[in-house]
Order: C-alpha cells, then structure tokens, then sequence
C-alpha cells in the first residue's frame, strides 16, 4: 500500500518555483531518502507533505487521504523531527516527552513515555533541562518525541547534521530499528547515510525530482564508482 | 486540554527563567519599596497611586517575556513541531495568555503585600483591582505576541524595552501627564497606558468618578485591536516561517 503519493506537485514563491510538478510514490515502511544540493527544494517538499505549507499546485495523498480536505485527520498519522531540534529548552527530557503527549492527547501517555525512554535509552538525561545536553541527545531526544504519537510516517530533516561520527552511528541505529515499522522520510547532505540506511532514494535538483530509485540502481544509471559519484553526476547533469 | 497543555509548558519555561522573576517582581518590588522610603513632593509617589503605577510597569516585563518565548519557540523550530500536531493557532494563542495569568497573579499579591506592609490600607477594592488588572494584562500579553512574532529573539528584547520605557513615561506613574508639556501629553492621551494606570487607579482606590469614558474607549480599542492584530500576526508569521 503506497504511505505518500504526489501528482504534479508544485511550490511556486512570487516567480520562483520551488517544486517543480514532483510525481512521488512511497511504500508503506519503506525509508525514502531525498537528496538535493542546497536549494533543490527537499524542505520544501517535506513542508507540503507534512502539512506545514500548502502546495500552489498538483495533489498529496497520505494514506490516501487528500491534504488539503483531510489535514487534521493526517495531522494525527505523521510527525516531523525539523533540522533544529525543537524542543523546549527550559523543560526536562521527560517534561518534554510530557509535553508533546499532551499536544497529541496520547491515552496511555506515562506507557509510551516510558516505551520511549527504553528504546532512545534516555534514563541518564531524563531529568535534565534539554538546553544543557549534547547535539547528539538534542537529537536522539527530538526524535524520541517525533514518535510520541506513534505515526505512520515520520519525516527526518537532516537528523544527524552536525553531529560527530559516534553520534550519528547511533542515531543511524536508531533509524535502522524503526525501519519497517513505519514509513521514513529522511532528507540528508551524508551520501553514505542516505546509502546505507534507505530502500529508496529520490535525487532532487532546482526543484524537480530528477531520479528515483535503490543505491544500486542509481550508481549503475550514472555508470559511476560509488553512490557519492552517482549522485553528483545525477545532479549536476554529468557536469561535475 | 492541548490549550491548558500549552499553557502549562509555557509557565514553566518562563517561570524557570531566573531574569524574568527578577525583572518581573523583584524589580518592581523594590521600586516600590524604595520611592516610598524617599519624602517626594509629588501625589504620584503616594502609596495609593504608585502601587497601581508599580502593576503596570510590571505589566510591561510581561510584554518582554511573551515576546521572548514566542521570538524563542519561532528560532528553535518548536512551532514547526507543533504546526505539524493536530494544535489550532487559536489553542496556542490561548496557550500563551493563559501560562501568564499565574505569573500576573503573583506579581500583583506581592506588590499589593508589600503596599500593606508599607501602609497601604486593605480594602475590598484592592481584590476588584487585581481581577481587572487581568484583563489589562490582555494588552500586554497581545502587545507581547506581536513583538515576538515579527522579531528574532535579541530583536525581541530591545523592541519589548521600548515598551517598558513607554509604560514609564507615559502612564503617569512617575509624573502626571501636565509635567510633559502639550505635545508629549498629547502623546499619553492617545496611548493606551495612562489609561489602564488610570482605570486600575480608580478601581483601587473606589474612585470610579476618575475613570472616564474616554480612559474606557481608549483602553477598548487598543485592547480589542491589538488583540485581533496579534492573532492575525501570530497565524501568519507561523505559515510565513514555514516558507
């Protein structure tokens, strides 16, 4: 069963289109990655499928619901863990799962808390005000809470950015467990995590979804050495 | 619930902030206690228009700080977070106004024990005069949401400041409106803070003769109107930072 399917998808700002007619399918528990230089409209494209922004153009279904009639019942099936951490500074670890299971009004909130105090292994930080941990429990934390509604489809913007290469393996484990469970959005700048953790990957450029498909396909398309090589070529048109 | 929720996280992240209870009660706190320690010549500095006086300017930390909370929610991205959730704007806009009501309270019992302690006779009206202070706390609240939703968070501040320094010279909690001169007396009448100085005043002190139609109309429109301007502000910054 297909989690997100888009038909001529389109962002247009004044005169810049942002997304250009992007024509999307993921499967039900499938990690999708979306790889782009800076400016070829991923985050965009995950503010229109996670309900943020509206698309000027063209249509999304989630779980064949349509974004634009059915918003707030999608609002319940995802959840979004953005570039900045966002979460609460003053608040502990804890408060903060508190809070977001208050947003979503989850019935056994102190069950899944605690669900996801084990899975994250969050004991060691559990009191301790969210401003004074690392990047990488800022991270591990804003994803923990990303799942506190247990969505269907969670959307990862650029999870690991700045973090070093402990902390990224382990949040890459943390990806890995969740994989099949639920359907995975993942935008990143790392060519070797978007190859090892995705079923799929979508390449954009200046807006338009140029290539779709596995690391293997893609690297055997651009006729290159390694995914890191494809991808550039894919990109840059075989500029680079 | 999810108001309520919000509004609960919103409390603690302000309250857990040791600057804003120093700005917000001990400062004002000791004003009070100080200019009452001083013989000045002049009817403002009495105990029974300068506790008023003292609300009001705490009043203005109150813009500061929902200005700061919301400029601070906007760069951490926590209202990306919230955009996505089933959260309506006018549940965190409620959220906000009522995780300051406790913080108000607070502010006013103290200022007020302080004023007794100091010889300011308790009276039934000092009760009414803290119930109403709520409600002109709304302008401050709202006046706190626009600041924060059109600016960064160090932007924040100093825009906020501006307003405590309007509150200040414009309110006639230091000096009466005639000391200004014409132009800048004009300036007070059109401003909304004289006018909540003036009604809180009179609904202290049991006289409501002072409060005229025109102190009600300005502190109306103002209110109703930076209200209605802050929601439209709020709703559409929140899609605009999404962009």
């Amino acid at each position: 069963m297909l989690a997100i399917q888009t038909g001529n998808l389109t962002k247009k700002y004044k005169e810049i289109t942002a997304v250009d007619g992007i024509n999307l399918k993921i499967n039900q528990g499938e990690l999708f990655s979306l790889l782009g230089t800076n400016g070829a409209g991923k985050t965009t494209t995950i503010k229109m499928l996670s309900t943020l922004i509206l698309p000027t153009d063209g249509k999304i279904k989630i779980r064949g619901l349509d974004i634009i009639k059915d918003r707030q019942k999608i609002k319940e099936l995802l959840n979004v863990s953005p570039q900045e951490t966002a979460i609460a500074p003053n608040l502990s670890v804890k408060e903060n799962l508190e809070f977001m299971a208050g947003v979503y009004q989850i019935s056994k909130r102190q069950e899944k808390i605690n669900e996801l105090i084990e899975i994250f292994k969050l004991d060691e930080v559990l009191n301790q005000k969210a401003k004074t941990l690392s990047g990488g429990w800022q991270r591990k934390v804003s994803i923990a809470i990303s799942l506190i509604n247990e969505p269907e489809i969670l959307f990862l913007d650029e999870p690991t950015l700045g973090l070093d290469v402990i902390a990224r393996r382990e949040l890459w484990t943390v990806i890995e467990n969740l994989k099949g469970k639920i359907t995975i959005i993942l935008t990143t700048h790392y060519m070797e995590e978007a190859e090892s953790l995705s079923d799929k990957i979508g390449i954009m450029s200046k807006g338009k979804l140029i290539a779709v498909g596995t690391s293997g396909e893609l690297i055997k398309r651009a006729n290159a050495e390694n995914f890191e090589d494809a991808f550039v070529k894919i990109a840059t048109g075989g500029e680079l | 619930m999810r108001t309520l929720n919000f509004a609960k996280r919103n409390f603690k992240e302000i309250s857990r902030d040791p600057l804003s209870l120093i700005f917000a009660i001990i400062l004002p706190l000791f004003l009070l206690f100080i200019f009452q320690q001083f013989d000045i010549p002049n009817v403002s500095y009495k105990l029974e228009n300068f506790t008023p006086g003292i609300v009001i300017f705490g009043f203005s930390f109150i813009t500061l700080f929902t200005a700061m909370l919301i400029s601070k929610d906007r760069t951490t991205s926590l209202l990306i977070r919230l955009g996505v959730s089933p959260m309506k704007p006018m549940e965190y806009i409620l959220g906000y106004m009522l995780s300051i009501i406790p913080i108000i309270l607070i502010q006013n019992i103290l200022f007020f024990v302080l004023a007794i302690i100091l010889g300011l006779s308790f009276n039934i009206n000092i009760i009414l005069a803290i119930l109403v202070s709520i409600i002109i706390a709304i302008l401050f609240i709202a006046i706190g949401i626009i600041i924060g939703s059109i600016s960064s968070e160090k932007a924040s501040s100093g825009i906020s400041s501006i307003i405590i320094q309007l509150v200040c010279f414009t309110s006639g909690m230091y000096f009466p409106r005639e000391m200004l001169g014409k132009f800048f007396g004009k300036i007070c009448e059109y401003l909304p803070f004289e006018s909540c100085l003036t009604i809180l005043k009179g609904i202290m002190n049991n006289q409501l003769e002072d409060i005229t139609t025109r102190n009600i109309v300005i502190f109306g429109i103002y209110t109703i109107g930076v209200l209605a301007i802050s929601v439209i502000v709020f709703k559409k910054k929140m899609t605009s930072d999404n962009k």
